[in-house]
């Protein structure tokens, strides 16, 4: 009870400093933050710096003629209007725009596939996961493996044991399996799409999981006692007890999930052998094809116009999924 | 069949569906290491070469010695090192303030961290790219090629994602404690020094393995800003060495496995921690 005086007086001083005129309540409001200013200011410094002023200059970049022969100056490049759109949209003779329609196909493919994947494997490990069992520990650390392994190193992992002959999948699918008599090629032709969806599942999945199995544990267990006694069946459980309670979480890992998918780069740049990137008809993704075709063809005004393009598509697929999810969001 | 018997047998085939779960999912790393392990004679001439337990170490030494492994390796701790305390430090900054002041601007500030996320990184790559190069040619500082250039790009990077993570940390830690610091007489700065900081310790740790294990992976930046040997990360090196010599499987899964390494140790060191910061965010958004 020794504090009682100090707190006493702490009061005082705070409340009279409350009562000051409106230049003494800005004064104060100024010492009352300044504190929190400056502890945000590196950081905005940064993103000012890093993000927001490369990101405008690239937009206006999208407006202006930037080739190989204006890049010298290119702050003097000539202005274009919306040419460098028209040509992302229509144009076949432009470097950006060839091979543009495949690479948009398998990113919304590659997306799709990615993002359902993980989800639905991360929530099996999850409830598998949650069960007890003898080595449930040693089971859960070896499970989350793959998400430590960088993504480069599961591109070229991977590129390795989907070799058409001397690669391991295919000996367990044909020489093991014997699944089919002849060996896949699976880094030429449309299964080269799986060839890059499989391990970036794999490479992702085992965070869903934790984040799942965080999520399970803050379900009360009295609800599935209640479901039981009721004669739930576990499928019924899972559907009307789990996932209601998860939604906020499937919600929020999914819009992270799409962002990360649809902006992948590592897995392909790094699987496709000769590493000048040419992943073929079927590998190709945006990121790969964008900064392939820009950064060979010094095309720096049409590459910024499609990634302004893809940044617009991305901003709608947001504002759908905040639709969606908003009242989960909002319950948080 | 009685109902305790049917129990007993569904779970048994669960145990044994969750270990083959287990099993496959681990087996990509473990061939990793087992490939690693032979010649490249062996490893073309498919599996039935690797089933050999005749194991060589001599890739592992072989790679220090062919293909600069050991420079880009360094590039790689100097740069994410570096990188992992500066973002730190400015998070754990941020992450403060935004978890306890609601000052004008906190909001703006915090919609523009997450909004970091939404932009494609080509979207700013061709632009740092030219701005780099007009810094250079314009005021005589290098910038592409150098440890700084890489630093500054990384920090900016993984410094929102960080912010956020501190915040879901500094949320969770009680009010009280400060008030009774400032009440005691110290300043705003001490309190946060003396009596936040050392309780932070947890998140700071799961902020710091988060940048490092995000910066170890990057790949798309360093490839564009970094052209010679001596600033380049390992998976540019190992990009442009698949690029040269695309039979050499021995020397790239060596490769692979001690690039994954570093990150394998700091995160099982970790563990504990991480999981936790990283899901604190997670499930409460």
């Amino acid at each position: 009870m020794q504090e009682q005086p100090q707190r006493a007086a702490a009061t005082t001083r705070f409340s009279a400093a409350s009562r000051q005129t409106r230049g003494g309540r800005l004064r104060r409001a100024w010492r009352e933050y300044r504190f929190a200013y400056a502890l945000v200011v590196p950081a905005l410094v940064f993103m000012v710096g890093i993000h927001f002023f490369p990101m405008v200059q690239g937009v206006w970049m999208s407006f202006l003629k930037l080739n190989q022969f204006t890049l010298a100056q290119y702050l003097k490049a000539p202005w274009v209007g919306l040419q460098n759109y028209t040509d992302v949209l229509f144009n076949p003779d432009n470097p950006v725009r060839a091979g543009l329609g495949v690479a948009v196909r398998n990113t919304i493919l590659y997306s799709i596939a990615v993002t359902i994947g993980t989800l639905v494997v991360g929530m099996c490990g999850a409830l598998l996961m949650n069960r007890k069992f003898a080595g449930r520990g040693f089971a859960r650390t070896t499970l989350l493996l793959p998400w430590v392994v960088p993504s480069y190193v599961v591109g070229i992992l991977w590129g390795f044991m989907w070799q058409k002959d001397n690669g391991v999948i295919n000996f367990l699918l044909v020489d093991v399996l014997h699944l089919t008599s002849d060996k896949p090629f699976w880094l030429i032709g449309p299964n080269t799409l799986w060839a890059i969806v499989i391990p970036t599942i794999w490479r992702s999945w085992p965070f869903l999981m934790v984040v799942f199995l965080a999520g399970l544990q803050t379900i009360p267990e009295e609800l599935y006692e209640a479901a039981k006694i009721d004669g739930a069946s576990v499928w019924r459980q899972f559907r009307h007890i789990t996932l209601p309670l998860l939604r906020p979480i499937i919600a929020i890992q999914l819009l992270f999930q799409i962002i990360a998918n649809v902006y992948s780069y590592n897995i392909v740049a790094m699987m496709f052998g000769n590493g000048a990137g040419y992943p073929g008809e079927w590998g190709d993704l945006l990121m790969t094809a964008l900064v392939r075709q820009s950064f060979g063809y010094w095309a720096f005004g049409s590459g910024s116009a499609a990634s302004f393009l893809l940044m617009l598509v991305m901003l709608i697929v947001v504002s759908i999924w905040y639709r969606t999810f908003r009242k989960e969001m909002m319950m948080q | 069949m009685s109902t305790l018997v049917r129990k007993r047998a569904t779970h048994n085939v669960l145990n044994v569906v969750t270990w083959l779960f287990v099993l496959a999912n681990a087996f990509p790393i473990l061939w990793m290491v087992w490939t690693s392990l032979h010649s490249n004679d062996e490893i073309l001439s498919g599996v039935s070469g690797m089933a050999t337990t005749h194991f060589q170490w001599r890739n592992y030494v072989q790679l220090w010695q062919t293909i600069h492994f050991s420079g880009y390796f360094l590039n790689s701790l100097i740069i994410c090192g570096v990188t992992t305390i500066l973002a730190t430090t400015f998070a754990v900054m941020a992450g403060y303030a935004l978890a306890r002041y609601k000052f004008p601007g906190s909001g703006l500030f915090s919609m523009s961290v997450v909004s970091t996320q939404m932009i494609p990184g080509i979207l700013f790559l061709i632009p740092i790219y030219l701005l780099f190069w007009q810094v250079d040619k314009s005021i005589g500082l290098p910038m592409i090629n150098t440890y700084w250039g890489m630093i500054l790009i990384y920090t900016a990077f993984y410094t929102p994602m960080s912010i956020w993570i501190m915040r879901s940390f500094f949320v969770s830690v009680p009010r009280d404690l400060e008030e009774s610091a400032l009440i005691d007489g110290c300043t705003r700065f001490q309190a946060f020094r003396r009596v936040i900081l050392p309780l932070s310790a947890p998140g700071m740790i799961a902020t710091a393995v988060y940048v490092f294990l995000t910066a170890w992976d990057e790949l798309m930046f360093a490839w564009v800003m970094t052209t010679t040997s001596d600033v380049q990360t390992i998976p540019v090196g190992i990009r442009l060495y698949v690029g040269q010599y695309q039979n050499r499987f021995d020397l790239l899964m060596a490769a692979a496995a001690v690039s994954t390494l570093p990150v394998l140790v700091t995160f099982f060191l970790t563990q504990k921690y991480f999981i936790r910061g990283m899901t604190a965010g997670a499930v409460k958004g």
